[in-house]
């Protein structure tokens, strides 16, 4: 016997064979008990389970074959023996149908009794091994099913699109984002899937499964999966290894970048502009130094000095639009310190008019400033407001007639304070008003001539306005001038 | 400059002011008379008044195509089809796209004889221009 002693039930009713059984097996290395009757032998099996027991077929209360069934429904594992004097063909087949292992017939030696003991421990044993096998076959079953729903809900939770082929292209697994993501309605684990996917996927895919060893290098693809970039997905597949090394198949996850292609979009054309409005001034400059550097051209000293000048201006522009853009890419990224304060607009105000005294004196232009008094305060960032009215009044100043005016009116309208700024300049027709607040534009005309500018002054002040949730009316009309409002929130001072 | 008969005209057309005078400043010195204008109205009414032998257009002037309209108008008039007109642009750049004047479709709507690329190189556009006109001779 192994280390464990085998446990050992007898129900016998006659005493002396119940008494010398249980000492004979005790003797041989068992546990035993033993019942005197059914009802004892069934009331011992439900409490305890045994290895083993042997089982008296005629007892007076309970017969033998119902405390068979009894143990056999408490314990189906028990291996249990027959017992009986009366022998006979039909009883043996009938425990056999029950559940008994084997029988054994009265009266019996002792040795006969222990082979038979240890033949049914052995089975005992075997039920037991083939139990617990049987429970952990179960308990990986569940694992996995667990695994997989776990699985499968991560991979849903992801927003990005994922899915997975086998070697031989078919589709083994995949989560919503991927049907999202490659604007399908609707697929099944098992499709060739391949013939599905857009052609530049399916190439890389193909690639892996062609080379069949495992390599673990990932390969990515932009596809613009609808027109105009409506839909711009980026592909990336990876080789999935089976524990051996070889190849299992490929996972491809899939990302929309519809927005960052967009917004990239923007801004290359963003930059191709800025280049170009840095190289036309450069154009001019490099244009007169090398009329003056030409010794074939001839130009006077006067008309070299002139050229000069004119470099120094176009150079001194192109500083200023350097400055703008800066000032835009500052915005851009809203790495302006601010530094929000109480503010006075009409103090601002007075020092812009201030700073512009000469511009307004060359021109004769008159300034009247008129506030409804506690209407003035805000609370902003100095620098940027400055910024804003200082780009607006300029404008009036510089597109205003010689002897025009600008009227500057500050008041409260509803949650805003408004500062309402009137030129008497040039004004400008709908179309030129339609395109005011983009960069690098500038109305171009007669009028408009020899009024240098970068095209930049009103897309930074639109920036400015919409940062603080506020918002700018233009009312124009050509050779009338121009009314500029804007509206910054009050609910910004509380 | 080779000789000829009589000195050749041009007509620049270009708004920015700087870049006009020394287009016009080079020419001179290489022995063309040079008219000049500043807009397509006024480029227009220079090239019926002045009948140049060649005129060079700015593309972006008041409007992103008004090179474009400036030269279609040109090449529409009986005289102005006789004559080689020159899209001047750094467009090529800025709009990311390429064109040019070399293909029947580009010609179809880009009426121009030749498309220069910002900052004109002089030789190029004298190689060019003297090439028509040996042509046309």
């Amino acid at each position: 016997m192994e280390n464990q002693k085998p446990h050992v039930l007898i129900v016998d009713d006659e005493r002396g064979l119940r008494l010398g059984t249980k000492r004979l097996l005790e003797s041989e290395g068992f546990v035993a008990e033993a019942a005197e009757n059914g009802a004892e032998g069934i009331r011992l099996a439900k409490s305890n389970e045994y290895d083993l027991a042997i089982i008296d077929l005629k007892m007076p209360d309970i017969d033998g074959i119902e405390v068979l069934k009894a143990i056999r429904k408490e314990n189906p594992n028990t291996v249990c023996f027959i017992a009986t004097a009366y022998a006979s063909f039909d009883t043996a087949i009938e425990s056999t149908k029950l559940g008994a292992y084997s029988y054994i017939p009265k009266p019996f030696t002792p040795e006969e009794l222990l082979l038979q003991l240890r033949k049914g421990y052995e089975k005992r044993l075997l039920i037991l091994e083939a139990e617990r096998l049987r429970k952990e076959r179960e308990e990986r079953l569940l694992e996995i099913a667990y695994e997989k729903t776990r699985l499968k809900t991560i991979m849903d939770s992801i927003t990005e699109g994922a899915l997975v082929v086998n070697r031989t292209g078919e589709l083994v697994m995949y989560n919503s984002g991927a049907l999202k993501y490659l604007d399908l309605h609707e697929i099944f684990i098992g499709d060739v899937i391949l013939e599905i996917l857009p052609v530049e996927i399916t190439a890389i895919i193909q690639k892996f499964i062609d080379s069949e060893t495992y390599i673990p290098n990932s390969y990515s693809t932009q596809v613009e999966l609808k027109p105009n970039k409506e839909l711009v997905i980026e592909a990336t597949c990876s080789p999935v290894p089976h524990t051996d090394g070889s190849l299992a198949g490929v996972v491809t996850v899939i990302r929309n970048i519809t927005e960052s292609v967009k917004v990239e979009a923007v801004k290359s054309q963003f930059v191709s502009m800025v280049a170009h409005e840095l190289k036309t001034p450069l154009a001019a400059v490099i244009g007169f130094l090398k009329i003056i550097l030409d010794d074939e051209v001839k130009v006077s000293p006067e008309q070299q000095k002139d050229f000069l000048k004119r470099s120094y201006t176009r150079l001194q522009s192109l500083v200023v639009m350097v400055n703008d853009l800066l000032d835009i890419s500052r915005m851009e990224l809203r790495k302006a310190q601010r530094e929000i304060k109480e503010l006075e607009i009409d103090q601002i105000l007075k020092s812009i008019i201030d700073f512009l005294e000469i511009e307004l004196q060359k021109k004769k232009i008159t300034v009247s400033l008129h506030t409804d008094s506690p209407a003035c305060r805000l609370k902003a960032d100095q620098n940027e407001i400055n910024r804003l009215f200082t780009n607006i009044l300029s404008n009036a100043v510089k597109y205003n007639k010689d002897n025009g005016s600008i009227d500057i009116n500050i008041s409260n309208s509803g949650n805003y304070l408004v500062t309402r700024i009137s030129d008497t300049g040039i004004g400008m027709t709908k179309e030129e008003k339609a395109k005011l607040f983009q960069e690098f534009y500038r109305v171009k005309n007669d009028k408009t001539r020899g009024i240098s500018g970068t095209g930049l002054g009103l897309a930074i002040v639109r920036r400015i306005v919409d940062s603080y949730a506020g918002k700018i009316d233009v009312e124009s009309n050509p050779g009338e001038g121009s009314t500029f409002s804007v509206y910054l929130p009050l609910s910004l001072s509380k | 400059m080779s000789v000829h008969e009589k000195v050749k005209k041009i007509l620049l057309v270009d708004d920015d002011i700087d870049l006009l005078e020394q287009n016009k400043i080079m020419l001179e010195s290489k022995g063309y008379k040079v008219v000049t204008a500043e807009n397509v109205e006024d480029g227009w009414n220079q090239f019926k008044k002045e009948k140049p032998e060649a005129a060079i257009v700015d593309l972006i002037m008041e409007e992103h195509d008004s090179g474009f309209i400036l030269c279609h108008r040109i090449k529409k008039d009986s005289y102005g089809k006789t004559i080689p007109v020159f899209l001047l642009t750094s467009a090529t750049y800025f709009t990311g796209f390429k064109f040019g004047s070399s293909t029947n479709e580009e010609k179809e709507w880009i009426n121009c004889d030749a498309v220069l690329n910002k900052p004109i190189v002089l030789e190029e556009l004298l190689k060019k221009i003297e090439h028509f006109f040996e042509a046309v001779a």
